[in-house]
């Protein structure tokens, strides 16, 4: 196979999944443009030596480049001074993301965007992507037993949420 | 003993992602404590509950510019062929393109990062902290090469950690994985290749059909055992954000692929692309009573028609008309039959009203309602998992979703229950023998892995022998096979399996056939597998529909209460001009194999409802059949235009419908007989029935019916209103109908 069709099976298998990744990080807009950069970085590999982690390299190239432009805003925005700040989506963006609109529409969606949003990011990995924690691992940059902490942390207060609810 | 269950390796190992000391340190806790256990269970479910939510969340997609920056082409027209933002349609941002790799998927590559786990787990951690971490790649390169025979075995290292490891004569999954072959493949361009690429061709002028294209997901994309670390490159963000990448990118873009990806236009071959098979099915026509006062059929308790049939809806187009069977739609929802207090194995119950799409019509409803049987005091049961691994079940709505939805029946076994676990592929092995160790079994589960082609008859025959030889005298022993019915390789001709299956058939082990995914869906082959191996077969789209199937029916699944079940209707000329079977096309019966014990027919597991539907001309009413010459050698038959003049008996009786039916391990047949009184006037369908010929209008609408006569989808929703009430008020699978009907509308409106 050739590199042009080898990223074109990556586009298809990625682009939906990786733009909703990383529209939970920055505005629709940036998200495409952070995925059509990874594609592009992608046409710089050797299949031999990303495929077996395509994943894990393509989620991984996302969440730099969101987490960088947040950084980047924040500066901007002079809002500076947290040193985490991975993860936050301003507000003003949620509004009119496609997808947060859905989340008023399930219970469990909504208890979801309530958790933390390390927790959020690592439980929409799992169980959206179907990633397991050695991949998420290698995504996020926590260890792998810190993710566990994560999942089982973020499953325990769902667990308990819907209890309530029931 | 006290448990923690407050630990996070808990959790992981609910979730499957423990492995070595650390799994069976859980396994022992699991083991021994039934709080844990209840633990694990719960985990499960919030996890399924959290999947099926979050992968609904829809995906955007990329626009064209963006799109065509990537592939570098100028061309956008040729892009818009096949490129069209699929935002709000999850299945569709994934499907446009549909390459067959070699081999393998998402799922093994996720396991060869298992196999290779010091890289993955210590690169990213090492290019976060290291700004160097580049130097680590050549030698985790170099350790990953080393390892790459062993993950291009993946399956067999994965399985070989434990189960192989127990099972004496296992043929693990390594042999199946043509791991040298495909990895010179892989990017070098084999034969398999270029076929795929024809497909894929094929596959670009389908954005307007999105089940097709979803259907076309078959993506096997290849994974090179060998790796660097991914994140070498990538490193940190905003290092070399590149602008270079892109212009690289399109340098060897513009000669690197010539004539791949051509638009193709939009001609028939997006038609025949869809590989789904379904046979076809000549609808019965109206019959007359002079001719033919008898209409014998097997029953079905099959459902898998609707699942499919929503699956096509939700994906935005009208299903195929041969893959709607018009009694599988009906009898996927359960009505309100009494249950049998004869001591008979199943009630029987007709009633009657005016047809809804014909009012000079009339619709007679046959129910059977199987008697429950309390699952605590259920047989004991065998069960053989017989589970297709082959390459095209490596997408997330197959293996994926089998797991889940065999995870939720194995919840439901208890310590009598035996569960052992066949996989086909190329080759095909017992990787689990047969054990009540609810903990043994899900690990089995949970290893399993795509890949390979299919040798569906390899597979039967080792099911068939494991559940012999498990099996359990007055309990239940089924072979219960998950696959997308793609069987491909080996001897293996439909006609060779059917056999096959019919000749195990008499072993008295029983089939349920576990459909999944679409596109290369062989539903025609599954059907006859499920039909001639006294089984039932359930079409699983999702895991509500896995949960309906198998927990909410554990009873009819794995308990079979009455087998060879045929009914015979006898109409009475005096009321009944003509008549017609609606659906079952495939079941009919000559009138003679009613009392042909020889004969085969369905089956009816516990709680299971029956559903038959006739359509009838009343006495004086015309055939549409066009009437043939009177014989010239033969009176003319008696009743040839039924009037109370022309009668000669005196019955009341509209009908007589005989039910002929076999104890589960029995060779002889009781028969039952039901005689229905005719009524002097008819009212339009109520409630329960209602619903039932609502169903069965969709489907004639659906199928184009030549005898749909007035009915519109407008009528099918009035009247399956009319039947969502009283108990069925609140019920989900008659709301969803109603969902479903509203988007067939929709459909049909554009």
């Amino acid at each position: 196979m050739n590199k042009a069709d080898w990223v074109k099976v990556a586009m298809t298998r990625f682009e939906g999944r990786l733009l909703r990744y990383t529209s939970r990080f920055v505005s629709d807009d940036q998200a495409r443009e952070i995925v059509q950069e990874a594609f592009l970085r992608l046409w710089q590999q050797d299949p031999k030596d990303v495929d077996s982690f395509l994943a894990e390299w393509l989620f991984r190239v996302c969440r730099n480049q969101a987490v960088d432009i947040q950084r980047k805003e924040k500066r901007l925005n002079r809002v500076d001074g947290h040193e985490e700040l991975e993860n936050v989506k301003s507000e003003s963006r949620n509004a009119d993301s496609e997808i947060e609109s859905r989340e008023q529409n399930s219970s469990l969606l909504k208890f979801v965007g309530d958790l933390p949003l390390p927790q959020q990011e690592v439980l929409r990995l799992k169980f959206q992507e179907d990633l397991s924690y050695k991949q998420i691992s290698a995504i996020t940059g926590h260890s792998v037993s810190h993710v566990g902490v994560l999942i089982h942390t973020a499953v325990s207060s769902l667990r308990r949420k819907l209890e309530v609810k029931l | 003993m006290s448990v923690n269950l407050n630990d996070p390796k808990l959790t992981a190992y609910a979730l499957g992602e423990l492995d070595g000391l650390e799994l069976r340190e859980m396994e022992e806790l699991v083991n021994k404590s039934e709080e844990a256990r209840k633990y694990v269970q719960e985990v499960r479910q919030t996890a399924e509950m959290l999947q099926s939510e979050l992968k609904s969340e829809p995906q955007l997609s990329l626009d064209d510019a963006r799109r065509a920056k990537v592939i570098g082409r100028a061309d956008r027209s040729s892009w818009s062929l096949w490129l069209k933002p699929a935002i709000g349609f999850a299945v569709a941002a994934v499907a446009m393109f549909v390459v067959v790799l070699p081999r393998v998927q998402q799922k093994v590559s996720d396991e060869a990062e298992g196999l290779t786990a010091p890289i993955s787990m210590s690169a990213p951690e090492a290019s976060k902290t290291d700004p160097e971490a580049n130097k680590t790649s050549p030698e985790t390169n170099k350790s990953a090469n080393e390892t790459d025979p062993a993950a291009t075995q993946v399956p067999a290292q994965v399985q070989g950690d434990k189960i192989a490891a127990r099972a004496a004569p296992v043929k693990t999954l390594a042999d199946q994985t043509p791991a040298a072959a495909a990895d010179a493949a892989a990017y070098s361009g084999g034969g398999e290749i270029s076929e795929s690429m024809a497909e894929a061709e094929m596959a670009a002028p389908m954005e307007a059909q999105p089940l097709a294209a979803h259907s076309a997901r078959k993506e096997k994309v290849g994974k090179g055992g060998s790796g660097t670390t991914p994140y070498g490159s990538s490193g940190f963000a905003g290092v070399g954000r590149g602008r270079i990448g892109g212009m690289e990118a399109k340098k060897s873009l513009a000669p690197g692929s010539p004539g791949l990806y051509k638009p193709t236009p939009a001609d028939e071959s997006d038609k025949n692309f869809n590989t789904d098979s379904f046979s076809h099915i000549q609808e019965s026509d109206f019959l007359r009573v002079s001719d033919q006062p008898l209409s014998t059929f097997s029953i079905d308790v099959d459902t898998a028609s609707y699942s499919i049939l929503r699956r096509f809806l939700n994906a935005g187009t009208l299903p195929p008309p041969d893959a709607v069977r018009i009694e599988e739609l009906v009898n996927y929802f359960p009505y309100d039959y009494a249950a049998p207090t004869d001591g008979k194995p199943f009630s029987v119950r007709v009633d009657q009203a005016i047809a809804p799409w014909n009012k000079s019509h009339s619709i007679v409803r046959v129910g059977l309602k199987g008697k429950d049987i309390d699952l605590r005091k259920k047989p004991k049961s065998n069960l053989v998992f017989l589970i297709d691994v082959s390459g095209s079940m490596n997408e997330e709505d197959k293996l994926p979703l089998l797991k889940t939805s065999l995870r939720q029946l194995i919840d439901k076994l208890d310590d009598n229950d035996r569960v052992a676990m066949v996989v086909y592929a190329g080759s095909s092995g017992l990787v689990l023998p047969s054990t009540s160790n609810k903990t043994e079994i899900l690990a089995a589960l949970e290893k399993l892995e795509s890949g390979g082609s299919t040798n569906g008859g390899e597979g039967i025959e080792l099911a068939y022998k494991t559940a012999a030889a498990n099996f359990i005298e007055g309990g239940t022993n089924r072979v219960i096979l998950a696959t997308d019915g793609d069987f491909n390789v080996g001897t293996t001709s439909e006609g060779d399996l059917v056999r096959m299956i019919e000749e195990k058939a008499k072993s008295k082990i029983f089939l349920s056939v576990l459909g999944f995914g679409s596109g290369n869906l062989k539903d025609s082959t599954m059907e006859k597998l499920a039909n001639k191996g006294n089984g039932n077969y359930a079409y699983i789209d999702t895991a509500q529909e896995a949960k309906k199937a198998l927990v909410e029916n554990l009873g009819g699944t794995l308990i079979t209460i009455a087998k060879d079940v045929k009914i015979q209707v006898e109409f009475n000329p005096k009321f009944v001009a003509g008549y017609r079977l609606i659906g079952y096309e495939n079941r009919t019966l000559a009138k003679e194999d009613f009392n042909n014990d020889a004969k085969d027919a369905g089956e009816i597991g516990a709680g299971h409802t029956v559903t038959a539907l006739y359509e009838i001309i009343p006495a004086g009413g015309d055939l549409p059949t066009p009437r043939v010459d009177a014989l010239k050698y033969q009176q003319p038959k008696k009743f040839e235009k039924a009037t109370p003049e022309a009668e000669v008996n005196d019955s009341k009786e509209l009908l007589t419908v005989k039910l002929r039916y076999k104890e589960p391990t029995g060779d002889k047949s009781t028969l039952i007989e039901v005689p229905v009184t005719a009524q002097r006037e008819l009212r339009p369908a109520k409630g329960d029935l209602a619903f039932a010929s609502s169903v069965a209008m969709f489907g004639m609408l659906l199928r184009d019916s030549n005898y749909k006569a007035e009915a519109t989808l407008d009528k099918v929703q009035a009247f399956a209103k009319e039947g969502t009430t009283g108990k069925f008020r609140n019920d989900p699978y008659r709301k969803e109908f109603l969902e479903l009907v509203k988007k067939a509308k929709d459909l049909k409106g554009k």
